[in-house]
């Protein structure tokens, strides 16, 4: 059977732009989320919070390729251009047939969308209008995108499912490759900051609203005191590649996914439902062979919402229990949206890598709603050998992913 | 109304502007596909702008045999005179 490895990733987000940068920040504690002051212009927006890129020099991506680019486009072409580099993946390799791409976001460029719609619906005229617009905001700009940058010529699988974009993609990809149709498979996800990301929340009253002047309180995931989520920016790429392909080329292996699972609820069209998380966690883990009793750590979807947070703790303690480390880094650093998936799958990366697990910043108490899974408010130096990451998104899809560290001996 | 020189300095301010075209580059017999590296969409896109930024209609669907600088100078000169 074909096993899949991680051979190169790159990210951006509030937490830096490298693996490197992330593991800091995560072990230093900091937060990634800051005041938005231009949010106050915005009438009937109660949440004034952000996590966002920092430092990142977008016209470094060459025009031809920047020029039907929104911001949500070009994040991911940073953090995928890093990827490649980082797996040494060559130009023949990228233009195999066998090099393919899985890759999403929610939307297609905001601000584009928000730029452009007005406008032709003022004048109802498209004159002015000019032609990279709609490829800017089209659904799947990303992976459309990404594979004319990088001359993709492979399966290209745009994932656009909101939180779970990225960890769609990273699970399409691992498919892809194990199932044999791909030998190398580039997977993430991406999401640009914009008031629509906060306004889509904020109306649903999901949104953080009482921490603008301490920003680094707003997000508290499964916490009794928490009141929403903090909407994010970022992106991130990872290299899948088949096992025997890799170590041919003497690649580097970040670690292997062993199992991965998709589902929907059937239910609410919102409200996440305990047992649709709790099948998706089940099926991954019958995809890995393995049982809970497994799993030495997880990294939960969690975002600070009421309802998530319940019904994610009581679908992770019917399969956990209370002993298994849990812990949601969006605290840290808020929804990256699009790009939750695959940062997360980077953080348990880390986990495997460096031994360590991060805490769920700004946890103090458990909310009594919430079932009494584990939920870790500090940081563990902890050799884990399996860990899974779960995500969530609305319409009730759901992913859990499971990375293994790759053993060389 | 306006000249010629106008004309030419817009389309220069354009080009290195929106199009990051090397300042050096932009001569009045450059052709835009073979010397400058646009491509048919970046040749609306440069009308679009144009047509916002000097306020005059340009028609698009006769703009076929355009190719070099001097060409978008005669192009848009007869659109203004065309107002």
């Amino acid at each position: 059977m074909r096993r899949v490895v991680i051979t190169g990733l790159g990210l951006n987000s509030p937490l830096g732009n490298s693996y490197d940068e992330l593991y800091e920040s995560l072990k230093s504690g900091k937060s990634g989320i800051e005041y938005v002051p231009e949010w106050e212009d915005i009438k009937d927006l109660g949440t004034k919070v952000a996590g966002r890129v920092k430092n990142l020099d977008l016209k470094s991506i060459p025009r031809k390729y920047r020029r039907s680019m929104g911001r949500v486009a070009q994040l991911a072409a940073i953090s995928t251009g890093d990827a490649i580099s980082d797996a040494n993946l060559t130009e023949d390799m990228l233009s195999s047939k066998r090099c393919g791409l899985a890759f999403g976001s929610t939307m297609g460029g905001n601000e584009t969308m928000f730029e452009y719609m007005p406008e032709v619906q003022a004048k109802m005229s498209f004159r002015g209008q000019n032609s990279m617009a709609f490829l800017k905001m089209m659904s799947h700009t990303v992976a459309a995108n990404l594979a004319q940058m990088f001359g993709i010529k492979g399966r290209n699988l745009p994932t656009c499912s909101a939180c779970t974009s990225s960890s769609q993609g990273i699970g399409a990809g691992y498919e892809s490759v194990k199932y044999g149709m791909s030998d190398i498979m580039i997977c993430g996800g991406s999401e640009e900051h914009h008031y629509l990301s906060a306004g889509v929340f904020d109306v649903m009253s999901a949104a953080s609203t009482k921490h603008a002047d301490q920003p680094h309180l707003s997000s508290k995931p499964f916490d009794e005191s928490r009141d929403g989520l903090v909407v994010s920016e970022g992106s991130g790429a990872i290299v899948l590649e088949e096992l025997e392909h890799a170590l041919a080329r003497g690649a580097k292996i970040y670690g292997e996914v062993i199992g991965y699972a998709t589902s929907c609820d059937g239910s609410h069209i919102t409200t996440p439902s305990k047992e649709g998380m709790l099948q998706v966690m089940e099926t991954s883990l019958e995809d890995a062979n393995l049982k809970a009793s497994d799993i030495e750590y997880i990294n939960a979807h969690a975002t600070a919402t009421m309802r998530g947070d319940i019904a994610e703790s009581h679908a992770t303690y019917s399969l956990f229990g209370s002993k298994i480390p849990v812990s949601s880094t969006k605290g840290h650093m808020g929804h990256l949206l699009g790009g939750c998936g695959v940062v997360e799958s980077i953080i348990c990366l880390i986990a495997l890598n460096k031994s360590f697990l991060p805490k769920t910043m700004n946890f103090e108490k458990l909310d009594k709603e919430c079932a009494s899974i584990n939920i870790i408010d500090k940081n563990i130096d902890k050799n884990v050998d399996i860990v899974m990451s779960n995500n969530f998104a609305f319409g009730g899809i759901n992913t859990s992913l499971i990375f293994k560290k790759y053993d060389f001996l | 109304m306006i000249s010629q020189d106008d004309i030419f300095n817009k389309i220069k301010d354009v080009l290195i502007e929106e199009f990051e075209v090397e300042p050096e580059a932009v001569k009045l017999d450059a052709n835009l596909f073979t010397d400058l590296e646009l491509d048919s969409l970046d040749a609306i896109d440069l009308m679009v702008t144009l047509d916002k930024e000097l306020e005059i209609e340009i028609k698009t669907e006769t703009m076929q045999d355009m190719r070099t600088i001097q060409d978008v100078c005669d192009f848009v000169a007869a659109s203004v005179k065309n107002e």
